[in-house]
C-alpha cells in the first residue's frame, strides 16, 4: 500500500487507477481524480455496496481487471490484459473455472470440517499428514504433486478451525425444544444437538421446591436459547467457540468466548449450568416475560438493551 | 521451476507445512492437546505464510512482463 493521501487532486481526462492513491488496487483513488472527488466517498460506497448484494465488489473487480493503472502494471492489470487477449468467451471461461475452483477449495475444507464434526479428527489429521508426506516426497522428483497444495491447504483450514473449536455434530441435526417440569426431568446427560435451533424452556420447573438444577448443554453449530425465570441465579461456565454469548444480560462475541456466570454466589433457586456452543449464538435468558419464538426478550428486536437482565441477575444472585 | 530441476523447493515447504498442521489437527482430535481457535488462525496464517514466501522465493507466480 502506497501513501494513504486523500486529498482531492484535479480531475484527469483519462480514467487510470492510481498507483499512489490506493488502498488495494487504486480504482478507489482513480475515480476520484477522474470525477475531482474525494477518493474516500467511492471507498465508502464500495464497502457498503458489498452488504448491500455485492454488486459493489463485482464492480470494484471489473475495474481492476480492466482499467489500466497510471504506473507499472500490477498483478490485475496482467490478469485483466490476459483475459483480454484470449476474447470474450475464452476469458468468461477462465473466470467460470477460477469461480469454480474457489468453490471447490472451499467445498474441501466444509467437507473436511464436517468431518472432524462427526468425529473422524484422527482420520483426517492421519490423511493431512500423509498428504504432506506425499508433497515432501515428490519434492524431490520436481515436484509432480504440486496440484495438491491447495486442495491440502483447504483441507487442513477446515480440519483445524473445526478441531480448535471442538466442533461435535452428532447430536442430531434440526430445532429442539425441551420444557422440563421438574429438575428430575432433565437428562443427566443434559441436551445435546450437533447442528440447529436448541431451546430449552426451565420456567415450567417449581424453583421453590427444586431449588438447584443442573443443566449440561451441548451444541455444535446454531443457536442455542436457556430461559429461566427472573428470580433464578443462574451460576456457572459457559463457552462459545465463535459466536455470540449472551448470559444473564452479559453479552460477548468474538472467538472462544469463556465466561461464568453468579461466581461465589449460593443463592437459592439457582441453575447451575455448564453450556458449550461450538459456532453460534448462546443465551440465558433470565426473564418471566421473554417468548421462545421471539427472539427479542419480550417486545423489541434482539439486541436490545440487557440491563434489566443483568439486574435480575444480580439480584437473584444476591439472595442467600 | 526451471526444466531440467529435479528438486522443488515449494513442494518441500508446503509438505512440511501440511503435515505440521496436520499434526496438530491429530493431536488435538486425540486429545494431546487442546488447541484454540487463535492458535489455530497463528498456525494457519503461518504456514500459508510459508508456502507463499517459499513461492515467490522460488521464482513463481505471475510473469513479470507483460
Amino acid at each position: 500500500m502506497n501513501d494513504e493521501t486523500t486529498t482531492p487532486q484535479p480531475p484527469a481526462r483519462r480514467l487510470e487507477r492510481s498507483s499512489q492513491n490506493r488502498v488495494l488496487t487504486g480504482v478507489s483513488g482513480g475515480l476520484g481524480r477522474y470525477f475531482g472527488i474525494d477518493p474516500i466517498i467511492f471507498r465508502i460506497g464500495f464497502v457498503v455496496s458489498l452488504f448491500l448484494g455485492g454488486f459493489g465488489g463485482l464492480a470494484y473487480l471489473l475495474l481492476s481487471l480492466f482499467v489500466p493503472t497510471d504506473g507499472e502494471p500490477d498483478w490485475a492489470q496482467r490478469f485483466g490484459g490476459r483475459l483480454q487477449r484470449a476474447g470474450f468467451w475464452r476469458g468468461l471461461g477462465m473466470v467460470l473455472l477460477a469461480g469454480l475452483a474457489v468453490a471447490g477449495l472451499f467445498a474441501i475444507a466444509a467437507s473436511a470440517a464436517l468431518a472432524v464434526g462427526l468425529g473422524w479428527g484422527v482420520p483426517v489429521g492421519i490423511g493431512v499428514i500423509a498428504i504432506g508426506a506425499v508433497l515432501v516426497l515428490t519434492a524431490f522428483r520436481g515436484g509432480r504433486a504440486r496440484w495438491l497444495i491447495g486442495p491440502a491447504v483447504a483441507l487442513v483450514a477446515g480440519a483445524g478451525v473445526a478441531a480448535a473449536a471442538d466442533l461435535d455434530l452428532r447430536g442430531g441435526i434440526g430445532e429442539r425444544e425441551y420444557n422440563p417440569v421438574s429438575a428430575q426431568a432433565i437428562p443427566s446427560g443434559g441436551y445435546k444437538l450437533g447442528v440447529g435451533h436448541l431451546v430449552v424452556d426451565l420456567r415450567g420447573i417449581d424453583w421453590q421446591k427444586a431449588e438447584g438444577v443442573n443443566l449440561k448443554v451441548r451444541l455444535g453449530t446454531g443457536q442455542a436459547d436457556v430461559f429461566v425465570p427472573e428470580s433464578v441465579c443462574v451460576s456457572g461456565p459457559t463457552h462459545v467457540g465463535v459466536g455470540e454469548s449472551e448470559v444473564a444480560g452479559e453479552r460477548n462475541d468474538g472467538i472462544d468466548i469463556d465466561h461464568t456466570a453468579g461466581v461465589g454466589s449460593s443463592a437459592q433457586p439457582r441453575l447451575d449450568i455448564d453450556a458449550r456452543v461450538d459456532i453460534g449464538q448462546l443465551r440465558v435468558v433470565n426473564s418471566d416475560t421473554a417468548q421462545v419464538d421471539n427472539p427479542g426478550y419480550g417486545p423489541g428486536p434482539f439486541h436490545e438493551d440487557t440491563a434489566p437482565q443483568r439486574a435480575a441477575e444480580a439480584k437473584a444472585c444476591a439472595k442467600g | 521451476m526451471r526444466e531440467g530441476m529435479r528438486f522443488d523447493l515449494v513442494s518441500l515447504a508446503s509438505g512440511a507445512a501440511v503435515a505440521a498442521l496436520g499434526a496438530l489437527v491429530l493431536l488435538d482430535s486425540a486429545g494431546a492437546i487442546d488447541l484454540t481457535l487463535g492458535w489455530i488462525a497463528v498456525a494457519l496464517t503461518a504456514g500459508l505464510g510459508l508456502i507463499l514466501v517459499v513461492s515467490g522465493l522460488a521464482g513463481d507466480g505471475a510473469p513479470r512482463h507483460d
